[in-house]
């Protein structure tokens, strides 16, 4: 899992930059030679007195490299170390004073990050000539500005969270409030940040000493290469032994940055992790008995003793309904009651984080969860329509409305293109939009509309089941109630067995033929519309009941 | 509104970059230690008696103020005067022209392939976030992107043209061949430059695209996608893929970015006749009239490929095709 992933790569990163680190420091006494003294014969192939032979003038090839890792290490941190130091102040403040401070100093990073980054680093190198304080200068002076743009972003986040904006409100300073509060929170960004930089350095360096921009006193990876190809080393075996281990170094520790990065940003973003946990439970978890004839009795929805846990929390326990054709049932319940839950397995599509660990979903007969991937797709869309939560959101935004609804019904029917185009327009005033609304795109309707189109996909292959998840949350009332009298009027016209999960009893009560209300993963109660209002039986129900404002008299339980 | 003031606020930035990069190149011969004119004439001034110094001063107005070179420099650039370079004794502009095309075409190439590749990959890795899949496609792209780019290069020449054999190593065109061979000549001499710029290159593309991918699968037309009963291959390609390449694109600055300062090391591996070449070329010579020309044309080329982006990105997303239409019908209800 994705957790221990990136403890592992941070283990290998740390482990091996820690290597890399004592093999820089105590390279006097690992390295075989003087790394300046000419040891052997010029282009020497590797033997037991020089493991990776010798260059040109006949210096020790692997005391050259040993010796490498100081500079290439040195450069790298250090640039990296000023760039972030710079970027970090720089961002902070802009982010802190925001106004014109922040738009000037913005506009300077932007330009720093659209100059192409060798080119620059290499003509402000040739000026100032070469030398490794020159480097540090160069490379530091070009990455700082991706340092300063993420430190920002963070700072004007962290000024939005609530107890930041109450110190303001207290009338706190900006002396007090930036280092008490705003600098701890952003300052474990700053160390992945760090990282990150010192990676690009070190690549930026090996370019730059490739380019005859390096320190030919003090030589690292880069200028080894460099020497390499300017001595063509790599036209011949030499390159084995002179051109691989330098590159081999910077690869490693450019790796060994990045890993570690990575699972820094990975740990600042947990929300990122464990989106695919596990596998979704499928054919292991069938509970029918065999033989044991469907009890549906032909009902499209048949939710029997359904438990769904999230790992060891139970979600939804031993749960119980039914629709039936024409019938329109709400799952009532509050947020976290587990009724969304219910929705999702009654399409097959639970996260992957969640498992039917009890009962069964039976729909038009089938039980959802002894289905394969294939015969849940060929069920969904076909025999049962969803209409997913955040509606308004969830039309893909750059296909046009016809096309979308066309997808819907050719996915299980071989259609000629102009009886799709017919079938398209035919849903479309089904759900009350004009046949020419297919060509829009999403962004051109209003919420209402979007809703419609949503109801119109649902019911393209036409389903016996619909089932509704908060079909008018982000709607405005008056528009909640064209929604729900279209789904009403469906249901009636298409004989369609509906369940509408929603938090809101009012909304709901007007057009359900009955309500379920879950509390805390379990049914508490279940009975006719006009009843659940009228004598709620169970304690929750009268809470929800008591607690909804009322601007009718209640209609008698005829529905 | 708002959108003419985005487009305004780009074209605003592209014109304070373009001013950014032009003043450094002004500034740095002032900036550097010594003189000018040493840096004009690459060192070679002992020669000449403080008499003819500055008459040399005298005869590129370097005796005047600070401001009046500034605007003589901007007068000269909009003639298309960028200098006479050393090493060639010919102007700037005129052996730039030469090289450009070399470059386009390879940067071209790669730009293509690495956006398609890198995409793909990300997507790929994405789609099952945390999967074994994924995390060896995570490590093999970080592993590649650690690798120096000329470092590639080498390497590749070692091993296909020198051990197998397959390309020649170095130049873009062979030198004695017309008609169809000299097409395929110069096609066989792509392969190893645009390859390693492709694999060196890969790497910002492909997180952005895996980022992007991730968090379009969490959207809620994903979820109404998949409950219509489409195969999973549509979903990925037409909902989930085509959506998430629209940051990809938008972000393309990154990525152009990087290829361009890979091109300059690649093509120095590989002796390409093109800007990336002539650049180490200037810098081994200290040819600064010519390294600043190529400054210079390298931002005008990365700005223009992110005008081309922009201008461009109305064809993928259509939110921002029409966006008229969205104020005049929001509220209409």
């Amino acid at each position: 899992m994705t957790g221990t992933r990136s403890r592992r790569f941070a283990t290998a990163g740390g482990v091996t930059l820690v290597l890399l680190i004592t093999v820089a420091l105590a390279a006097p006494l690992l390295a075989p030679y003087d790394p300046s003294a000419r040891v052997g014969t010029p282009f020497a192939s590797p033997s037991g007195a020089h493991p990776l032979g010798t260059n040109d003038i006949g210096q020790d090839l692997l005391t050259t490299l040993i010796f490498g890792a100081r500079i290439s290490l040195l450069v790298g941190i250090v640039a990296a170390l000023a760039a972030t130091l710079v970027g970090t102040s720089i961002g902070v403040v802009a982010g802190y004073a925001r106004g014109w401070v922040d738009a000037a100093v913005m506009r300077l990073v932007d330009v720093v990050l659209a100059l192409p980054v060798l080119p620059l680093t290499i003509v402000i190198g040739v000026f100032l000539g070469p030398g490794l304080s020159t480097q540090i200068l160069v490379i530091a002076s070009v990455i700082w500005a991706g340092t300063a743009r993420e430190l920002r972003a963070q700072v004007l986040s962290v000024r939005e969270h609530d107890h930041i904006q109450a110190l303001w409100a207290m009338g706190g300073r900006a002396g007090h409030v930036l280092p008490r509060h705003v600098l701890p929170a952003v300052a474990p960004l700053v160390v992945p940040q760090f990282v990150l930089a010192t990676k690009t350095a070190i690549l930026l360096e090996a370019s730059l000493a490739f380019l005859g921009l390096g320190d030919i006193t003090a030589k690292s990876w880069g200028t080894m290469l460099s020497l390499a190809q300017a001595r063509s080393a790599f036209l011949t075996d030499a390159w084995l032994w002179w051109v691989v281990p330098p590159g081999v170094a910077i690869a490693v520790t450019v790796l060994s940055f990045a890993l570690l990065a990575y699972a820094f940003e990975e740990r600042a973003r947990p929300s990122l992790a464990d989106r695919f946990g596990g596998s979704p439970g499928t054919a292991d978890l069938r509970s029918a008995v065999p033989g044991e004839p469907p009890t549906s009795g032909g009902d499209p929805l048949v939710i029997d003793e359904l438990t769904v846990a999230y790992r060891d929390a139970v979600a939804v326990d031993r749960m119980r309904l039914r629709v039936a054709p024409a019938e329109l049932v709400a799952l009532v319940g509050q947020s976290g009651s587990g009724k969304s839950t219910v929705a999702a397995a009654s399409t097959g599509l639970l996260p992957a984080a969640a498992r039917i660990t009890g009962g069964r979903v039976l729909v038009c007969g089938q039980d959802v969860a002894a289905l394969g991937p294939e015969q849940l797709r060929s069920l969904r869309g076909d025999r049962v329509g969803l209409i997913p939560q955040e509606a308004m959101s969830a039309l893909d935004p750059v296909r046009t409305i016809g096309d979308q609804i066309a997808e819907a019904v050719t996915a299980h029917r071989r259609m000629g293109r102009a009886a799709v185009r017919a079938r398209v327009g035919e849903l479309l005033s089904v759900v009350s939009l004009h046949p020419d609304r297919a060509r829009d795109y999403p962004h051109q309707l209003s919420g209402g509309m979007r809703q419609r189109v949503v109801i119109a996909i649902a019911l393209a292959a036409g389903p016996e089941l619909l089932i509704a998840d908060e079909p008018t949350s982000g709607l405005d009332v008056l528009v909640q109630a064209e929604v729900l009298d279209l789904l009403d009027g469906l249901r009636r016209r298409l004989r369609l067995a509906i369940l509408v999960v929603s938090h809101d009893l009012p909304v709901v009560e007007r057009i359900a033929d009955r309500i379920a209300v879950m509390h805390a993963g379990q049914l508490v109660e279940i009975g006719p519309a006009g009843r659940i209002r009228a004598e709620p039986d169970h304690p929750y129900t009268r809470r929800l009941v008591e607690a909804t404002p009322r601007l009718r008299l209640p209609e008698a339980a005829s529905r | 509104m708002s959108r003419l003031r985005r487009a305004l606020g780009r074209a605003g930035q592209y014109v304070l970059v373009l001013v950014a990069a032009t003043t450094l190149n002004f500034l740095l011969p002032h900036l550097a230690p010594g003189d000018p004119v040493t840096y004009r004439y690459g060192g070679q001034t002992a020669a000449l008696t403080p008499e003819q110094l500055d008459e040399v001063r005298a005869s590129y107005g370097l005796d005047a103020g600070l401001p009046e070179q500034y605007w003589s420099f901007w007068a000269g650039l909009v003639r298309g005067d960028l200098g006479v370079s050393i090493g060639y004794s010919r102007p700037v502009l005129a052996v730039l022209a030469e090289r450009l095309p070399w470059t386009l075409a390879l940067v071209g190439v790669a730009t293509l392939l690495a956006f398609g590749l890198g995409t793909l990959l990300g997507a790929v890795a994405a789609w099952r976030r945390g999967s074994r899949r994924d995390v060896g496609i995570v490590t093999g792209v970080l592993a590649l992107d650690a690798m120096p780019g000329f470092w590639v290069g080498m390497l590749l020449i070692s091993v296909f043209s020198v051990e197998l054999g397959w390309f020649p190593s170095y130049g873009a065109a062979a030198i004695t061949a017309d008609g169809a061979a000299e097409w395929v000549g110069v096609a066989q001499r792509m392969v190893l430059p645009v390859a390693t710029l492709t694999l060196a290159s890969l790497g910002s593309i492909f997180l952005l695209a895996r980022a992007s991918m991730t968090s379009v699968l969490d959207e809620a037309f994903i979820r109404l996608a998949r409950s219509k009963g489409i195969s999973e291959r549509r979903l990925a390609v037409r909902h989930a893929l085509r959506n998430a390449l629209l940051p990809v694109y938008t972000n393309l600055t990154l990525a152009v970015g990087t290829l361009v300062s890979g091109a300059v090391v690649v093509e120095t591996v590989f002796a390409y006749p093109g800007i990336g070449r002539m650049i180490y070329e200037a810098v081994i010579a200290r040819d600064y009239p010519l390294l600043q020309g190529a400054f210079l044309l390298v931002t005008v080329g990365v700005l223009a490929a992110n005008l081309l982006a922009d201008l461009t990105y109305p064809l993928l997303d259509p939110r921002v095709r029409r966006s008229e239409a969205v104020e005049a019908r929001e509220p209409a209800r």
